[in-house]
C-alpha cells in the first residue's frame, strides 16, 4: 500500500458518498469503509507493512480521511434523514427572566453627576438631614435676619434644629472636621416650606460641591469643572455662562446656566426662548466662612456650587411636573430601568 | 421692583442703548430682570381728543348709544357700548384708519344696522391699562382734534427687577443709576436739594430723644408748615402708579417718591397730632398697642422699636405709621418729616412677627445707608416747597449715633487675580472700584486702600472687592480652560458607596426604586400603624395637614404606593424605597435614621405563562424572604432569620421581626387583609422595612478565599411527613445536630400538602449531601449515615419516614 493508493481510496470513498442519496446507501459506505470489517480500518492494520519512513505521513493521511469522511457522512445522514415533524423553536415567544427594577430618576441623576464629579477627584460626603443653626445658616455666614431663617421658610424643630434647607452644612461638617485640601460632592435630600405645585417640592434634592485647597483656585477653575459636568450630563455641545447674583456663603457668587440641549443654545420652549437654561448657583467661597470653620482666610482658596436633581431630572428627562417624580407610578418609574 | 426707564434716565445718561442692551447690562452685572413692559400711549395717528355733542339710545340694540361725536373738524355718527358715555365729554377717538392693538385699520363699521365712523377708546384699547371699566374720560378743557399723543402718558419700558438680598442700595432708581453709571462709566445726576429755611429754629418746634440708639443709629426730623395738600402733579402721580404705589397726596406721596428715588424710607407725621411736638424712639411695652394705617390694631413686645409721643407709641419703627397720625388727603398743613435708620434685624423682626410687608420694612431688614437720611429729608422738604409750598423750619434734628469713620477695605491685586482667574491690572481694579464710588485712599506696590461710599453697606471685606471687580469686568471674561482633576488623601466614601450597592442588588433582584416625602398626615401613619405616637416628630410649621409629621417608617408610604399601583391593574409591583425616618427619643430630641424598605404584590418570580395561578400568602412571604436574604448575602452581612411578632399593620400570623445575627433590625410580613381591602387587592402584599446600618456594616469586609472541594459529594434523597406546625428549621437542625461529620448541606426540595395525606401534615422532601475533604466516601460510609440521622429524627421529632 503506497501512499498513493490511499489517496485514490480516499477520493473513491468521498465520490461514492457523494452518490449515496438513500439513507441505506449512506450506511452502506460507511460500513464500507468504517464499519468493523471496512476499508480503514482494515487499512491501519497494514500499518506495519509501511516502509518506515513513510509510517508517520501514512499515518496522518489514513486520520485526516476518516475525518474528512466522518464529516461527510455526517452531513449526508442530515440531508437524507426524514423531515421531523415537531414545529421548529418560536424565537418570537416571551422570553422567561424576571423583570428588571427601575432606578429613580432623582437617584440615577445623583448617581451619574457623582460619577462625573469623582472622575474629576471629587468623593461623596453625606450628612443628616436634621442639622444645627450653626451648620445649616450661622456657619455659612446666613445672617440672622436673612429670609431664609423664617419660620415660613424653614422646617424649625426647636430653636437649634432644624431640617436641613441646603445640603452645604455637609460642607461645614468636613471642614470643621479636617483640614484642606477637601474636594467633595454632597448629594441629600433637602427641606423648604414650598407649597407643592409643579415646579416646588418641600423635600428635594440637592448636589453641591466644594473645593478648598492651599494654592490658588479661581472662578475659571470653577467654570472649567461645571463646563465638564455640563458636557458629560446634557452632552458634548453644552456650554456654560456665568451670571452675578448673591449667596451668603460664596463671594463672588454666580448663576449657572447650560446652553439648552434641545435647540442647543438658539432658542425654543425648553429654554424659554433664550438658548440657556439656569442650572446651579455657585461663587468662590466667602472668607467669612474659611473663618468660621476655623481655616485661616488668608491662606486658602475655593469654589463651592449647588443644584436641584429634580430640577436637573425635569430638565434631562423633559418631565413636566415635579410630583410625578413623588407618586411612585410604576408606569412612570418603568422607563427608567 | 419696577423701573421706569424715563425716570431712570434722570440720573444717568441713557441715550444709545435700546431696551435689550440695558436688559443684558443689568443681567450681566448682577441684577435680574424678571419682566420688561412697555406702558404709556405709542400710537400717533389717528387718534385724537374729541368732543361727545348729544348721546341717544341705539335704536336696535339697549346696551349701546348712538353718539354724534366732534373730532375738530367734522361731527361723525359714533355707536358705543361704554355705559359711562355721555354728553359733553372729552374722550379718545380713534379715527377711521386708526391701527388697532391687533395691527388692523379701523373700518367704518355697521353695528345693528347703524353705521359707526369710528371707535371711542378705553384705557386697555389704548393699551394703557387692563381696565375695561369704560371710556377713558379725558380733561374737559382739551381742545377737540388734539392728537392724543400730546395728551396721553408718553410711551415708557418699565423693568421689573429682582434685586438681591445684599443690594438694598439697588432698591432704588439712584442705585440702579449707579450701576449703570459705573457700567457705562458716565456720571450719576443728583436733583438739587437745596430750599430756604424761612421758619422758626426746628429746636423750638420739636424735640426727638432716641432711646435705643443700638437699633435706631440715626433719626432725622424736620418741621415744615403752611404745605398745601393736594393731588400730587401728574408726573409724580403717573411714576408712582408704573412702580406700583398707589398715589394719596402731596405729602404722603412725596415720602414715597423719594423713597423709591433714592432708597430712603420716609414718615411724615401730622405735626400737630404729635403730642408736645416729641418723638421718642423707644421699645414697645410688652404687650403695648398700637392700630397700625392698616386699621389693625397690633399688639406689640418689648423687642420692637416704635416711634411715640410722650403719651403713646404712634408708629411701628420702620414698618408702618400708625392710624392716630396718619395724613389723610387735605387734612394738616404742618408736617414732621421722619428720615431715619433703623437696624436691619430689629426691623425684620418685628415686619415678620407681625406679618407686615411694607416697602419700608423691605429696604430697613436689608440695611439702609444711614448716610443717606439726611440727604432725603432734604430731597422731600425740597419737592413740598417746591409742589406744596411748604415753610421750612431753620436746620435740622439729627441725633446721630453712627461710627464716624468711614469702613476702609483692603485689596491684595494678586489675590484679586487669582480668585477671577483673569490677568487684570493693577489700574483696571482700581479704575472699577472708583467707578462704583469707592475712593482710592492709600495705594501701593501690591495692594490697594479703598474707602467704602455709605450706601454700599454690603461691601465689608476684600472679597467682597473681588466680587465687584469680577462682576464690573464681566464674567463672560472667565477664559475656558481643561478641568483639573485633584486626589485628595484621606477622603473615603465608602458608606456612600455601600448604599448604592444596597440600591442596584435591589435593583438587580428586580425592584423598582421608589421615593417618598418625607412627611405625611397623622391619618396616613394612624390607618397603618395605630399604636401609641407620642415618639412622633410632629413639624411646628407644616406645610398643611397632608404633610405635618414626618416619617416614623417607610412602609406606610411604601405600601400605600403598592396598593395604588396594584389597584391601577399593574399585574405585579416591586418596589423598594432607601430613605430617612424620624422620631424623638426618650428626651425628646429628634433622631434619624436610614431604612431600606421592600414590598412586592402579585405573581413575583413567576413565568409569564403562569401568572394567573393566585400567589399564596406563603407564597409571597418567601419571595420577599428570599429577596432580603439575598441582599444580606450581597451586602456581606451575615446570616438572616425571621422570628414570629404581633404587628396592628400585620396579618395575624404573618407577621415576622427580622433578625441579624439575632440582633433585631426591621420587620417583614403581609400586610392585614383590611388594609389591602381599602385598594381592592385581593392576593397578599409583603413588606419589610430594615435598618441600613447594620445591614451595611460589613460591605467592605473581605474574607478570604476557600478551594473547591477535591472530592465528589454524595447526594442522599429523604422524604418525611410532618405536622404542619413542626417548623421546617426545626427538622433541618435536627438533622444537622444528629452527630454525622461529613453531612455538608440539607437542602428542602419538595413541600406538599395532598389529599392522601393525614389531615394537618406536609409531605417534606431533602436532598442531603456528604462529602469528605480528605477522600472519597463510600457508598456504606454514606448509608450509615442517613440511618443515623434517620434514627434521630424518629426519636426527636413526630415525623414520619417515607421509604423510597
Ligand atoms: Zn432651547
Amino acid at each position: 500500500m503506497t501512499l498513493a493508493e490511499l489517496d485514490a481510496h480516499q477520493q473513491q470513498s468521498l465520490a461514492e458518498l457523494q452518490a449515496a442519496i438513500e439513507a441505506t446507501a449512506i450506511e452502506q459506505v460507511r460500513v464500507r469503509y468504517l464499519g468493523r470489517n471496512g476499508l480503514l480500518p482494515a487499512l491501519m492494520k497494514q500499518l506495519k507493512d509501511v516502509p518506515v519512513a513513510d509510517r508517520p505521513e501514512f499515518g496522518r493521511r489514513a486520520n485526516a480521511w476518516r475525518a474528512a469522511l466522518e464529516a461527510a457522512l455526517t452531513e449526508r445522514q442530515a440531508a437524507a434523514a426524514p423531515r421531523e415533524t415537531v414545529a421548529p423553536f418560536d424565537a418570537t415567544l416571551p422570553g422567561r427572566w424576571p423583570t428588571l427594577g427601575a432606578m429613580h430618576p432623582v437617584s440615577r441623576i445623583i448617581e451619574d453627576v457623582c460619577r462625573v464629579f469623582a472622575r474629576l477627584g471629587f468623593t461623596v460626603a453625606d450628612g443628616p438631614d436634621i442639622e444645627t443653626r450653626f451648620n445649616n445658616f450661622t456657619a455659612l455666614n446666613t445672617p440672622a435676619h436673612h429670609p431664609s431663617l423664617d419660620a415660613t421658610d424653614t422646617f424649625w424643630l426647636g430653636d437649634d434644629q432644624l431640617l436641613r434647607t441646603q445640603t452645604s452644612p455637609v460642607q461645614i461638617r468636613v471642614m470643621t472636621s479636617r483640614p484642606p485640601p477637601v474636594r467633595i460632592v454632597t448629594p441629600g435630600r433637602c427641606y423648604r416650606r414650598d407649597t407643592t405645585d409643579a415646579t416646588h417640592s418641600a423635600n428635594f434634592h440637592q448636589i453641591e460641591g466644594l473645593y478648598v485647597d492651599t494654592k490658588p483656585v479661581s472662578l475659571a477653575d470653577l467654570k472649567a469643572t461645571l463646563a465638564c459636568f455640563a458636557r458629560e450630563t446634557m452632552g458634548p455641545s453644552v456650554g456654560v455662562r456665568f451670571r452675578p447674583h448673591f449667596f451668603p456663603f460664596t463671594e463672588p457668587s454666580v448663576e449657572v446656566d447650560f446652553s439648552c440641549h434641545v435647540c442647543n443654545g438658539s432658542g425654543c420652549r425648553v429654554c424659554k426662548q433664550s438658548g440657556w437654561i439656569e442650572i446651579a448657583g455657585a461663587g468662590m467661597v466667602d472668607p467669612r466662612v474659611y473663618r468660621l470653620v476655623g481655616y485661616d482666610a488668608d491662606s486658602v482658596y475655593g469654589y463651592a456650587f449647588g443644584m436641584g436633581v429634580e430640577r436637573i431630572a425635569m430638565i434631562k428627562y423633559g418631565i413636566t411636573d415635579i410630583r410625578l417624580l413623588y407618586e411612585n407610578d410604576v408606569r412612570f418609574l418603568g422607563q427608567f430601568a | 421692583m419696577k423701573v421706569p426707564v424715563s425716570w431712570l434716565s434722570e440720573y444717568v445718561d441713557l441715550t444709545g442703548l435700546t431696551v435689550k442692551d440695558l436688559s443684558d447690562k443689568l443681567t450681566f452685572s448682577g441684577v435680574e430682570v424678571e419682566g420688561i413692559e412697555q406702558v404709556g400711549f405709542d400710537r400717533a395717528e389717528k387718534y385724537v381728543v374729541a368732543e361727545v355733542r348729544s348721546c341717544a339710545p341705539h335704536p336696535n340694540a339697549d346696551r349701546l348709544r348712538l353718539c354724534q361725536v366732534f373730532d375738530g373738524t367734522t361731527e361723525l355718527q359714533i355707536v358705543c357700548g361704554a355705559p359711562n358715555v355721555a354728553a359733553g365729554q372729552k374722550v379718545c377717538l380713534a379715527q377711521l384708519g386708526a391701527t388697532m392693538p391687533d395691527g388692523s385699520k379701523l373700518k367704518k363699521a355697521k353695528i345693528r344696522g347703524v353705521e359707526s365712523f369710528g371707535m371711542l377708546c378705553a384705557a386697555d384699547e389704548l393699551g394703557l391699562s387692563d381696565s375695561h371699566e369704560g371710556l377713558l374720560l379725558l380733561d374737559p378743557t382739551l381742545p377737540a382734534g388734539r392728537p392724543l399723543t400730546d395728551v396721553l402718558p408718553r410711551p415708557d419700558t418699565v423693568f421689573d427687577l429682582e434685586i438681591t438680598w445684599n443690594r438694598s442700595d439697588c432698591l432704588s432708581m439712584i442705585g440702579i443709576a449707579r450701576e449703570f453709571a459705573a457700567l457705562l462709566e458716565r456720571p450719576v445726576k443728583l436733583p438739587d436739594v437745596a430750599f430756604p429755611e424761612n421758619g422758626a429754629p426746628v429746636a423750638q418746634l420739636a424735640t426727638v430723644r432716641v432711646e435705643d440708639p443700638a437699633l435706631c443709629p440715626r433719626y432725622t426730623a424736620r418741621v415744615l408748615t403752611g404745605v398745601q395738600d393736594g393731588p400730587a402733579p401728574a408726573w409724580m402721580q403717573r411714576r408712582l402708579e408704573q412702580c406700583g404705589v398707589r398715589p394719596i397726596s402731596l405729602i404722603v406721596d412725596v415720602t414715597n417718591y423719594v423713597m423709591l428715588e433714592c432708597g430712603q424710607p420716609l414718615h411724615a407725621f401730622d405735626y400737630h397730632r404729635v403730642t408736645d411736638h416729641t418723638i421718642v424712639v423707644r421699645r414697645a411695652r410688652a404687650g403695648e398697642r398700637l392700630a397700625t394705617l392698616d386699621n389693625v390694631a397690633r399688639v406689640l413686645d418689648d423687642q420692637m422699636l416704635v416711634i411715640a409721643d410722650p403719651q403713646a407709641a404712634v408708629a411701628v419703627a420702620g414698618v408702618m405709621g400708625g392710624a392716630g397720625s396718619e395724613i389723610a388727603p387735605g387734612s394738616t398743613d404742618a408736617v414732621l418729616l421722619e428720615s431715619a435708620t433703623f437696624t436691619a434685624p430689629s426691623v425684620k423682626r418685628t415686619a415678620t412677627l407681625l406679618n407686615l410687608k411694607t416697602e419700608s420694612a423691605r429696604r430697613f431688614e436689608r440695611s439702609v445707608d444711614p448716610g443717606l437720611a439726611e440727604w432725603a429729608s432734604r430731597r422731600a422738604t425740597a419737592l413740598l416747597v417746591q409742589l406744596g409750598g411748604a415753610t421750612v423750619a431753620q436746620g435740622v434734628i439729627d441725633v446721630d449715633h453712627r461710627h464716624a469713620a468711614p469702613r476702609q477695605v483692603a485689596l491684595r491685586f494678586r489675590r484679586g487675580r487669582e480668585v477671577i482667574g483673569v490677568p487684570l491690572d493693577d489700574a483696571r481694579m482700581i479704575q472699577i472700584l472708583t467707578s462704583l464710588g469707592l475712593q482710592l485712599a492709600e495705594q501701593h506696590a501690591e495692594q490697594a486702600l479703598f474707602t467704602i461710599p455709605s450706601w454700599r453697606v454690603d461691601l465689608e471685606i476684600e472679597a467682597d472687592l473681588i466680587e465687584e471687580i469680577a462682576r464690573m469686568h464681566g464674567l463672560a471674561a472667565i477664559p475656558d480652560q481643561a478641568p483639573q482633576s485633584v486626589a485628595v488623601a484621606g477622603a473615603d466614601d465608602a458608606g456612600v458607596r455601600a448604599v448604592a450597592l444596597c440600591r442596584h442588588t435591589l435593583l438587580s433582584l428586580g425592584f423598582t426604586e421608589a421615593m417618598n416625602y418625607s412627611f405625611l398626615s397623622a391619618t396616613e401613619l394612624d390607618t397603618f400603624d395605630p399604636r401609641p405616637t407620642s415618639r412622633r416628630l410632629t413639624l411646628p410649621n407644616p406645610v398643611s395637614a397632608d404633610y405635618a409629621i414626618l416619617r416614623d417608617s417607610l412602609l406606610s408610604q411604601l405600601s400605600g404606593a403598592l396598593g395604588r399601583n396594584a389597584a391601577r391593574q399593574v399585574e405585579m409591583v416591586t418596589l423598594f424605597e432607601i430613605g430617612r425616618v424620624f422620631w424623638r427619643n426618650e428626651t425628646d430630641t429628634p433622631c434619624e435614621e436610614e431604612r431600606v424598605a421592600i414590598g412586592l404584590c402579585g405573581p413575583v418570580g413567576r413565568t409569564p405563562l403562569d401568572r394567573r395561578r393566585a400567589v399564596t400568602n406563603e407564597e409571597a412571604a418567601l419571595w420577599l424572604k428570599g429577596a432580603v436574604e439575598a441582599l444580606a448575602t450581597r451586602l456581606r452581612a451575615g446570616a438572616i432569620t425571621l422570628r414570629p411578632v404581633d404587628h396592628p399593620a400585620m396579618e395575624p400570623g404573618w407577621a415576622t421581626e427580622i433578625l441579624l445575627q439575632d440582633e433585631p433590625i426591621g420587620l417583614l410580613g403581609l400586610l392585614r387583609s383590611s388594609w389591602r381591602h381599602q385598594y381592592r387587592i385581593n392576593a397578599p402584599v409583603a413588606v419589610a422595612e430594615l435598618k441600613l446600618l447594620p445591614l451595611l456594616a460589613n460591605v467592605g469586609r473581605v474574607t478570604p478565599a476557600q478551594n473547591v472541594p477535591p472530592f465528589p459529594a454524595v447526594r442522599r434523597d429523604l422524604a418525611l411527613v410532618a405536622p404542619r406546625t413542626l417548623p421546617h428549621g426545626e427538622i433541618v437542625a435536627t438533622i444537622k445536630k444528629s452527630g454525622v461529620s461529613d453531612l455538608t448541606n440539607v437542602s428542602l426540595f419538595d413541600n406538599f400538602e395532598t389529599k392522601g395525606l393525614v389531615q394537618g401534615t406536609r409531605n417534606l422532601g431533602f436532598t442531603l449531601e456528604f462529602r469528605s475533604p480528605s477522600r472519597t466516601l463510600t457508598d456504606d460510609e454514606v448509608n450509615l449515615s442517613l440511618q443515623k440521622i434517620l434514627q434521630t429524627l424518629k426519636q426527636t421529632l413526630p415525623v414520619e419516614i417515607r421509604e423510597g
